[in-house]
């Protein structure tokens, strides 16, 4: 009873070694999924959440206060802060309120930090800074919102104690004001026990006279009152449904990569039933049955993205209607960019089941580090790089382009190139790799 | 008709074919004879045009043949090995996408899938999904494919795999009927009753090479006997053994003992012999030669040995 049940075991140990694709999905996939959401969520980094968002800053020149901020936003690891961008003959210039309007506009950036020229005024107490920012991801956003007010809130004790002293300075004269911050030395060293010059010392400089004493820490709530930041939201302001619209691209990407892969995986069931044969029997050539595949993989590619679209906009409101134009030569794009990903994955495999396994894989890593599931910017700054070889990342921008900053066609040909070029290079690999190998032979 | 010269196919280190060369008449009913991996559909693919030779020349009609020469490959009509079919779509769908590829359309088109339908007696089921017919309506259907464009060479690579006799005499009928009618017909089989029964000239071919070539009778009388004598080796005994081979040539397969009377022996003698030893005449059988024979004697193994 038990060496039957032990060799039946056996059995199904030998089979699924033997199994690649199974011992794929069963260990591989796992593994690199671990590691990427362990990287989205920091378990493998010194600190989690996002990292290198560009946050350009305008920002009028010598004000120490000021400095202090954006020295705060540089130390954090989430912002990649810029004060200049480089202009085509390589000339480096400050950003200006302007230029970071249409970088926005154009997705070179997401977030600029404005310090108007009255930022810290003499006549008024507080600091006043606009940020302008497009918002095509909610987590990512939100997130940036956080951190920014967190480095403004812990810096601005600093910027603060000057701006009071300055308009205390304006108020009653340098000699009282003077006087005035002696007296309240003399009464916290005396409360608190701290010593006397020394802080008489820091409440002469531009410094927190609290920092280092630990009565600085609660200043955080009182800040919110007194930091005004105003929020200007560039892009995707008219999107109906924000949420769905953000997301669709990517989900309707994955779904497109598994559909097309299946299908021209089909190529081996095919070449099993003996059709290649009778088909180059007759007037036809292996180039005209690649191109067969690829152009009906496309269309149905296309038919598809169409219909998702169309389902967003019943299910959800999505607006599909207002940039169609625009919207379809992305899926156009994108599905001739998934099709040639798919005739790549049957070039390379030896069978059904391989080409399956293998597109399982490279389509779960793909939406993942491409940011189908969750902002590329959480994650470390190489797998960010990386996420940019992908199809998935590019369909993206091309559907976020389409649907959340309504970019006209002129403006979304770099992302259409991308992806054309994408194609044209799997295409090319798969059309060398199906010449040498064994599916026509 | 057709012209192979000194053609050679490698796969690797594989030797597929080896310097091959064979001439197919017009109006002829060619059986390409040997045991699996004999080297019969690699011969079946170059014809077809689904690989080129690795040396070589293959002419038809008279042209160069090779994959590139679409007039050539119009000419030809292939029933693959496998059922060939899109097997969820209808026996009409079918004919219509390869019609189509075969340059037919309109109403030839559908001209020629009511006849090919009506000649493998499925016209009946033309609309039926593929997938729901027998094994022998599938194959029928392959070669009906096949003969939509009327090709005037029609290769058979093994069209009869698998199929009940039923199936199996209406694809020979129908093979014999558009043979009269002028097609070549190029067969390749390892069922030496069928080349027997349809193919006015066999070439007989293993590891590659073509062994002999010839119409039936021209290879049965390249065997040294006429008829043999067939006893189960575990029902003769050590004498009769010793008896046999002192009269001629005796082979063992599978059990099997086959003697052949050689030259200047005669059968009356084996069996007066056999009495003399005690062995009752029910053990042993009297069998004319065939290709069976013409290809153990070729190979020193049957075909049933692969």
């Amino acid at each position: 009873m038990i060496s039957t049940i032990l060799t039946l075991v056996r059995k199904e140990i030998t089979g699924f070694r033997k199994d690649r694709t199974a011992v794929m999905l069963t260990f591989l996939v796992p593994i690199v999924l671990i590691y990427i959401f362990g990287n989205v969520f920091g378990v493998n980094r010194s600190s989690s959440g996002p990292s290198g968002i560009p946050l350009a800053i305008v920002a009028p020149e010598g004000s120490p206060a000021i400095n202090s901020v954006v020295a705060a936003l540089a130390a954090e690891e989430a912002f990649s802060v810029r004060r200049t961008w480089t202009d085509e003959a390589g000339v480096q210039h400050p950003f200006t309120e302007e230029r970071v309007r249409a970088d926005i506009h154009d997705n070179r950036l997401r977030f600029a930090l404005v310090f108007p020229d009255d930022a810290l005024s003499d006549t008024r107490f507080g600091l006043r800074v606009r940020l302008l920012y497009n918002p095509r991801n909610d987590i990512e956003t939100q997130t940036v919102m956080g951190l920014l007010q967190k480095n403004i809130y812990t810096a601005a004790p600093t910027f603060l104690f000057a701006s009071l002293r300055k308009s205390a300075e304006n108020a009653i004269g340098v000699e009282d004001t003077a006087k005035f911050y002696d007296n309240i030395a003399d009464a916290v060293s005396t409360a608190f026990k701290i010593d006397r010059e020394e802080l008489r010392s820091a409440m002469k400089e531009d410094a927190n006279p609290f920092a280092g004493t630990g009565a600085g820490g609660g200043a955080e709530d009182f800040m919110k009152r007194i930091v005004d930041i105003q929020q200007e939201q560039l892009t995707g302001k008219e999107v109906k449904n924000a949420a769905a619209t953000r997301m669709v691209g990517g989900w309707a990407i994955m779904f497109l990569l598994f559909s097309v892969t299946g299908s021209s995986t089909s190529l081996f069931d095919e070449k099993k039933a003996g059709i290649f044969n009778r088909l180059l029997s007759m007037p036809v050539t292996r180039a005209q049955i690649l191109w067969s595949k690829f152009t009906f993989n496309v269309l149905m590619g296309l038919a598809q993205l169409l219909f998702l679209f169309i389902a967003g906009k019943v299910l959800f409101g999505i607006d599909v209607t207002s940039n169609l134009a625009a919207l379809v030569l992305v899926c156009v794009c994108a599905a001739s960019a998934c099709t040639a990903f798919g005739m790549l994955l049957a070039a390379v495999s030896k069978s059904t089941a391989a080409a399956s396994g293998l597109g399982t894989f490279l389509i779960l890593t793909m939406s993942a580090v491409g940011g189908a599931w969750f902002p590329v910017s959480f994650m470390p700054e190489f797998l960010q790089t990386v996420s940019k070889l992908t199809l998935v990342y590019w369909a993206q921008e091309g559907f976020i382009a389409a649907l959340w900053a309504g970019s006209g066609i002129v403006e979304m040909l770099p992302i259409l190139g991308v992806l054309l070029g994408m194609t044209a290079v799997l295409n090319t690999i798969s059309l060398v790799l199906f010449r040498r190998g064994s599916m026509f032979s | 008709m057709i012209h192979i010269d000194s053609v050679t196919q490698r796969y690797g280190a594989t030797v597929a074919l080896d310097n091959v060369s064979l001439e197919i008449r017009a109006g002829e009913f060619f059986g390409l004879l040997g045991p699996n991996g004999a080297g019969k559909s690699t011969l079946m693919s170059l014809l077809s045009g689904f690989r080129s030779a690795t040396d070589g020349t293959i002419r038809i009609g008279g042209d160069a043949f090779s994959p590139e020469n679409f007039a050539a490959r119009r000419r030809i009509g292939l029933v693959p090995q496998s059922i060939a079919l899109y097997t969820d779509m209808t026996a009409d769908e079918n004919l219509s996408i390869f019609g189509s590829l075969a340059g037919l359309s309109g109403s030839a088109l559908e001209t020629r899938t009511t006849a090919v339908l009506e000649a493998v007696q499925l016209a009946d089921r033309r609309r039926d999904p593929v997938k729901n017919f027998s094994g022998g309506m599938q194959r029928r259907l392959n070669l009906a494919v096949a003969l939509l464009h009327e090709p005037a060479i029609l290769l058979c690579d093994e069209p009869t795999v698998g199929i009940d006799p039923q199936s199996r005499n209406a694809i020979f009928d129908l093979l014999e009927q558009i043979n009269r009618a002028g097609t070549t017909i190029l067969y390749s089989t390892h069922y030496m009753e069928e080349a027997e029964r349809l193919c006015s000239r066999i070439g007989v071919i293993d590891h590659g090479r073509i062994l002999a070539l010839g119409t039936l009778e021209e290879l049965l009388q390249t065997l040294p006997f006429e008829e043999e004598v067939q006893f189960a080796a575990h029902q003769a005994p050590p004498a009769l053994i010793g008896t046999a081979r002192s009269m001629g040539e005796v082979v063992e397969t599978n059990g099997l003992c086959r003697m052949r009377p050689g030259a200047g022996s005669r059968l009356s003698d084996f069996f007066r012999a056999t009495e003399e030893l005690g062995v009752p005449a029910r053990v042993f059988s009297l069998k004319r030669p065939g290709l069976e024979e013409v290809f153990l004697q070729l190979t020193g193994r049957t075909m049933r040995d692969e």
